[in-house]
C-alpha cells in the first residue's frame, strides 16, 4: 500500500503546476527532507495552507528549528481526505518536503503521516476533469 | 438630453421589436419598467451603469453564447499550458530583453527574480486567466463579470456598446480595461488601461514585463458542445516586445466547484516562507 501512495506522490510531483501565490522555482524539487517534529501551528486558508513543524536540530538535539511547510488550497486538500482539524499543534508528525534551495528550513508539502498511520497526499489542481475527483 | 419620455418610448419600440424578433432582454417577464429620472440623466451623461435596469432591458440581439460558470485552465493537452510564456517568444525589446536574461541568470543559479505575485501584487491580465482556481464568470446583457478564486481578482467586459474611458480618466489597473463585441460567433475583447509595473506576462520562469501600452485582443469562442471556452489572445506592447505575441488557451467548464474568498493578508508570507527565503531577488 505504501509503495502504492508514493507512486501518487511521485505523480504529483511531476505534475505540478505554478503555485498561483508565488513561483515554485525556489524549490528543489529533486530533494526531499523527512521532518520528524510536533505541529507548532497548522492554517487551514486560502490561498495557502501552512504547517509549522518543530523538529530537533541535527546539530543541537536540544534545540528545536521551526520548519515552515507550504501546501496548496483547501479547496484540492478537501478532495484528498483534509480537514481543517486534522492535525492540532502538539501533535507528532512526519512530513516529507522538497526543501528550499537556500538551505533555509522551509520547503514545500509531499506527503505527510500521522500518528496512527494515515498517510496524507495533495490533489494536483485539474478541475474539470476526472483527474479532479 | 434625452428625456424620461424619449427613452420610455425607446424601451417601448424595444420591446415591440424584441416580440417580433425574438431580442434578448433582461429580465424578460413581465414588461421592462419606464427608466428612472436618474436612469435618464445617466443616459445623457454617459455615464449609465452596467447594472442599470434600463442598461438591462435595451433591446440587444441574443448572444452566441453564455459564459456564465466557473472555467479552469485546461493542461491535459499541454502541462505547461498555465503558461504564456511558451516559446517562440516575440522578439523583445532592449529593456525586456535585459530582463529576460537576468531572470534566466537567477533561474540558473536556482533563484526567483522579481516574483512580485508572491509578494501580494495582482497577477493581471493575461495570467489571471490561468491561475490555480477557478475563474468564476457572469454574464448579463451589459457585461460579463469574472472574478478570480485567485486573490478573487475583478475583471469586467463591457458590453453595452460603450468606448473606452478617455485615456486622461481611465484608472489603470492589473487587469485592464474591457470592452466586448459580439462578432459572429465569437465574442471579441479588446482590453487596455493597464498599470504597467510590477506586471509580469508570466511566473516562474522567464521574465517580460507588461507595461502600459499592453493591448490584448481575445477571442472568446465556445467549443466542444459548451464543456470548454477557448481564448484566442494577441498581445502587443511596444515598449517590450515587437508585433504581436499569441496564445490560445482552453478552459474546462467546472461544475463541482465554487470560488472561495482569498486574501494576501499581511500575515501570509510570515508564514510562506519561501517568498522571503534567499532563493528571491526583487532587483
Amino acid at each position: 500500500m505504501k509503495k502504492v501512495l508514493w507512486s501518487a506522490v511521485m505523480a504529483v510531483a511531476i505534475v505540478a503546476p505554478a503555485f498561483a501565490h508565488h513561483s515554485p522555482a525556489a524549490f528543489d524539487r529533486t530533494k526531499k527532507v523527512t521532518l520528524v517534529g510536533t505541529v507548532k501551528e497548522f492554517r487551514w486558508q486560502n490561498p495557502h495552507t501552512w504547517i509549522e513543524v518543530e523538529v530537533p536540530d541535527e546539530k543541537d538535539k536540544g534545540k528545536l528549528v521551526v520548519w515552515g511547510v507550504e501546501l496548496t488550497s483547501p479547496t484540492y486538500l478537501i478532495r484528498a481526505g483534509w480537514k481543517s482539524n486534522i492535525i492540532k499543534p502538539g501533535d507528532k508528525v512526519t512530513v516529507v518536503v522538497n526543501p528550499v534551495r537556500s538551505g533555509e528550513p522551509s520547503g514545500i508539502f509531499v506527503s505527510m503521516m500521522l500518528a496512527d498511520g494515515r498517510e496524507l497526499l495533495e490533489r494536483p489542481a485539474r478541475l474539470g476533469t476526472p483527474e479532479s475527483k | 438630453m434625452m428625456s424620461v419620455m424619449t427613452i420610455r418610448a425607446a424601451a417601448a419600440a424595444a420591446a415591440l421589436s424584441c416580440a417580433v424578433t425574438g431580442c434578448s432582454t433582461a429580465p424578460s417577464q413581465p414588461a421592462s419598467p419606464a427608466p428612472t429620472q436618474a436612469e435618464a440623466d445617466a443616459t445623457a451623461a454617459g455615464t449609465l451603469s452596467a447594472l442599470a435596469p434600463a442598461n438591462l432591458n435595451k433591446a440587444r440581439p441574443t448572444p452566441p453564447f453564455d459564459v456564465t460558470s466557473n472555467w479552469f485552465i485546461d493542461v491535459s493537452q499541454d502541462p505547461k499550458a498555465w503558461h504564456f510564456y511558451l516559446p517562440p517568444y516575440p522578439k523583445l525589446t532592449a529593456a525586456a530583453q535585459k530582463e529576460f536574461d537576468t531572470s534566466m541568470k537567477y533561474d540558473g543559479e536556482g533563484k526567483v527574480y522579481k516574483d512580485d505575485i508572491g509578494q501580494c501584487w495582482p497577477a493581471g491580465l493575461p495570467l489571471i486567466m490561468t491561475r490555480y482556481w477557478p475563474m468564476a464568470m457572469i454574464q448579463k446583457p451589459t457585461a460579463i463579470y469574472m472574478i478570480s478564486g485567485f486573490m478573487n481578482s475583478v475583471r469586467i467586459i463591457y458590453l453595452d456598446g460603450r468606448k473606452h474611458t478617455d485615456p486622461d480618466v481611465i484608472v489603470r489597473t492589473y487587469n485592464g480595461e474591457s470592452i466586448g463585441t459580439w462578432q459572429g460567433n465569437e465574442l471579441v475583447v479588446d482590453t487596455v488601461g493597464f498599470r504597467g509595473d510590477h506586471h509580469w506576462m508570466d511566473q516562474d520562469g522567464p521574465a517580460i514585463p507588461a507595461g502600459e501600452k499592453l493591448h490584448i485582443v481575445e477571442r472568446f469562442r465556445m467549443v466542444n458542445d459548451g464543456k470548454q471556452l477557448e481564448i484566442e489572445f494577441t498581445m502587443t506592447d511596444p515598449d517590450n516586445w515587437e508585433g504581436e505575441w499569441k496564445s490560445t488557451k482552453r478552459f474546462n467548464r467546472v461544475v463541482d466547484v465554487d470560488i472561495q474568498e482569498v486574501s494576501c493578508l499581511p500575515d501570509l508570507n510570515q508564514h510562506i516562507r519561501s517568498t522571503s527565503s534567499k532563493t528571491q531577488v526583487f532587483q
